[in-house]
């Protein structure tokens, strides 16, 4: 069960017409398909996709599941999003264990031996079937996949408190004082039958925020259920902030420092690919230390930049560690550095977007939103998150 | 779903193509990068609102199959119609050992098939030709004109030798002369793509059949020229080629280096579909120099491209130099070495250090999983 209902406020502008889990990744994909291809690698052939916020591109985006092999006749990918039910009394999605409850009927349709519940938001590689082998291996009610983080980062996450075989005694959600250093990573895989009956009791608590996280979990500690922590090692982001997005995707031009590499043949992940030729690099292209794909047409320089479809980069244009959503296009002269540009937006002749790193606290990444344009020789300053169309010659 | 039913000739394997079509037919060809040349009369006739396609293979089609398997790429996998791979089912029984002859002898082949079409009107094309076709105008055209067949045909080209048939047209486009590989060539140079009715065609290939008359240039349009067939062009002022030989297969696959000829072939109204590979997007190191290049997705390039084509998955390693060369999928070239007009095969791998150089006009090429 895929929770991919989030809004993603905190990426503004690019969740301004979409959900998070459906904004652009890494040059050819869009954050869903992490945990989507996740599943299918893992072995998992049936998948809920819980949807709420803004969800007309993300449905269309999954569409019969196709390119992740999920248009099967039994099982498959289906999107779950809140519905009117036999008491007329439908509402939308409470939190994330209301989310679930909200689909018993459909879970009950499949009657699963187990449930794995798992978030839009995270980008990360992760066989699934290796948890499943511990949560079994422990007969537990519920596991949990923890990573280890910095201790000094741990008061940012849920952090699990495991004696010594990694059986969790104690959970705490955002700790001042942190016990240990392993942070949930928001994904669970429960024994049906637990899940089922602790989720019709937390319904009817009045005063539970229906999710994972604040209630069902600390429930199912109290009651003395066994709860297991699974150690994940490898690469994991939350790419909820800007900043975090922007390192995610730069992370991928360093596969070898970052730990993460999109290239590796038995884990392939999945995305629906736009209908496009080849990419084009012309006679003044430079392109080093960059990812791009089909239908970009590059006559400028691009350097550690991640540039998604049918990008064009024009003649004298420079491009660095920025990030090009799909259709988006870099004038003659323009100059974008340390920004991310949507869809379809326009930079124009001899603009200036976002500005070199410093120390500054007013530095940040710059943001264009989508189909908008910014005009001939106008500057947008690093941090801006531009909303609206910049004049010729204007500052944003 | 419109009253038009595509059939695509995929049983060609020319020998002038050489290393290329060892392992396949002239139809599953790699051009353009991330295409094989099939996937453009595909498209073509799935752009044109076509739902029902039969491709007529003979031998050396596995690579074929294995390129377009349902058809689900092109929206062809359907309950009722879509695609057909028509194998000769009916001629090897009856000709043991022996290869179509012509596009009669393969129409004949599939005679079962062409009974079951459950449209009036069918369009003929060869698997081997690069061109992003308006079929829909086309058969406006034909509908609206009364013509028996109707011709697409690219006009005055000249001495090209891309293209075989010519015919000469009066002012109204009538054909009144059909040569094929004519020394001094005149008027119009066929693609190879008839549109005629259902009727018409069953007819043609009863007759040819009777007779044992295996040849559709020679055996039905110049014959049906005095029978009184009213034989039409449709004028298409695009782009095309045919992939016949190899000279002529790496000359018009550099032309897609001129936006001018992308932008003709790669029409965004018209989408040339193909097999979806889930292949990462392309990686260029901090050393790498890519220049006048087309370059589909997931190559890795540390080294130099100059005015080349590459397909999905290869990989120039650093300090090599690849300078007019087409690499198909997956190829490596290794640390330092240098490969000039060349054309890679599937899997090749040129090992460091190594040189090898052809010329525009004899370019090397390299057998599929090579090692050099």
């Amino acid at each position: 069960m895929l929770l991919a209902g989030g809004q993603g406020s905190r990426l503004k502008a690019l969740t301004s017409s979409v959900a998070k889990p459906a904004v652009p990744f890494g040059g050819k994909y869009r954050i869903i398909d992490f945990p989507l291809s996740n599943c299918v690698n893992s072995g998992i052939d049936t998948v809920g996709v819980l949807t709420q916020y803004k969800p007309l591109e993300l449905h269309s985006y999954i569409g019969s599941g196709q390119p992740w092999d999920l248009d099967v006749m039994d099982g498959g990918v289906h999107i779950l999003p809140p519905y009117v039910r036999e008491d007329e009394k439908g509402t939308w999605y409470k939190g994330t264990a209301n989310a679930i409850y909200q689909n018993l009927s459909f879970l009950e349709q499949y009657d699963p031996e187990y449930v794995l519940i798992l978030s839009g938001d995270h980008i990360y590689k992760q066989d699934y079937s290796k948890m499943l082998d511990r949560h079994k291996e422990m007969n537990a009610a519920c596991t949990i996949s923890v990573m280890e983080v910095p201790i000094e980062e741990a008061p940012r996450f849920g952090i699990m408190n495991v004696d010594e075989t990694d059986n969790i005694y104690e959970f705490e959600e955002k700790p001042k004082k942190p016990k240990s250093n392993l942070a949930s990573m928001g994904i669970y895989i429960f024994t049906w039958s637990k899940l089922r009956d602790y989720l019709i009791a937390d319904e009817k608590d009045e005063k539970s925020a229906n999710d994972f996280g604040k209630n069902i979990i600390p429930a199912m500690l109290a009651a003395g259920e066994t709860m297991t922590a699974y150690r994940f090692k490898g690469y994991w982001k939350d790419v909820g902030t800007i900043d975090s997005l922007w390192d995610a995707n730069m992370d991928l031009l360093d596969p070898a420092k970052s730990g993460f590499d999109l290239y590796d043949p038995d884990w392939t992940i999945y995305a629906r690919s736009a209908i496009r030729p080849p990419q084009y690099a012309g006679e003044k292209a430079s392109i080093k230390h960059s990812i791009t794909t089909s239908g970009d047409e590059i006559d400028g320089k691009v350097e550690n930049s991640v540039l998604f479809h049918s990008v064009t980069v024009e003649e004298g244009a420079t491009v660095r560690y920025s990030i090009l959503m799909p259709g988006a296009v870099v004038k003659k002269g323009a100059v974008v550095e340390y920004a991310i540009v949507a869809e379809r937006a326009t930079i124009g002749e001899k603009a200036h977007v976002g500005g070199k790193k410093t120390k500054s606290e007013d530095w940040g990444i710059a943001v264009v939103a989508q189909d908008l344009t910014v005009g001939d020789g106008a500057t947008v300053s690093p941090n801006a998150m531009v909303t609206k169309n910049v004049k010729k010659g204007a500052k944003a | 779903m419109n009253d038009l039913h595509g059939i695509i000739f995929a049983y060609q394997q020319s020998p002038d193509l050489r290393e290329l079509v060892q392992f396949r037919n002239s139809c599953s060809v790699p051009f353009g990068g991330r295409y094989r040349v099939i996937d453009f009369s595909l498209s073509n006739l799935v752009n044109a609102g076509v739902t029902d396609v039969g491709i007529i293979v003979h031998t050396s089609y596995q690579s074929l199959l294995d390129h377009v398997g349902s058809g689900k790429d092109w929206d062809l996998s359907r309950k009722h119609g879509g695609l057909r791979i028509l194998p000769p089912f009916g001629f090897a029984g009856k000709h043991p050992n022996s290869q179509y002859r012509g596009r009669m002898d393969a129409l004949s082949g599939v005679y079962s098939y062409l009974q079951t079409i459950r449209q009036d009107y069918v369009l003929l094309t060869t698997g081997d030709l690069a061109a992003n076709l308006p079929i829909d105008d086309a058969f406006e055209q034909h509908l609206k004109s009364g013509a028996d067949i109707t011709a697409i045909c690219v006009p005055e080209t000249g001495a090209d030798p891309r293209l075989t048939t010519y015919m000469a047209v009066d002012e109204n486009n009538h054909v009144t002369d059909i040569s094929v590989h004519p020394s001094s060539p005149k008027g119009k140079a066929s693609l190879e793509t008839y549109i005629l009715s259902k009727a018409l065609l069953m007819n043609l290939v009863d007759k040819c059949s009777a007779h044992d008359v295996y040849s559709f240039s020679q055996g039905v349009l110049l014959p049906g020229l005095t029978d009184g067939l009213d034989i039409r062009v449709f004028d298409f002022q695009g782009w095309a080629t045919r992939v016949l030989k190899v000279g002529g297969y790496f000359h018009c696959s550099m032309e897609l280096l001129e936006p001018k000829v992308r932008s003709d072939l790669f029409r965004m109204d018209r989408p040339i579909k193909t097999k979806d590979q889930s292949n990462p997007s392309t990686y260029y190191g901090p050393d790498a120099k890519s220049v006048n290049s087309l370059i589909s997705d997931g190559c890795h390039i540390e080294g130099t491209v100059i005015n080349s084509i590459l397909a999905r998955g290869v990989r120039v390693e650093k300090g090599a130099v690849v300078e007019n060369c087409i690499l198909l999928q997956r190829s490596t070239i290794q640390e330092g070495a240098t490969l000039r007009y060349a054309i890679a095969d599937k899997n090749v791998r040129v090992c460091p250090g190594r040189t090898l150089m052809g010329h525009g006009t004899y370019p090397l090429v390299i057998s599929k999983d090579e090692i050099v």
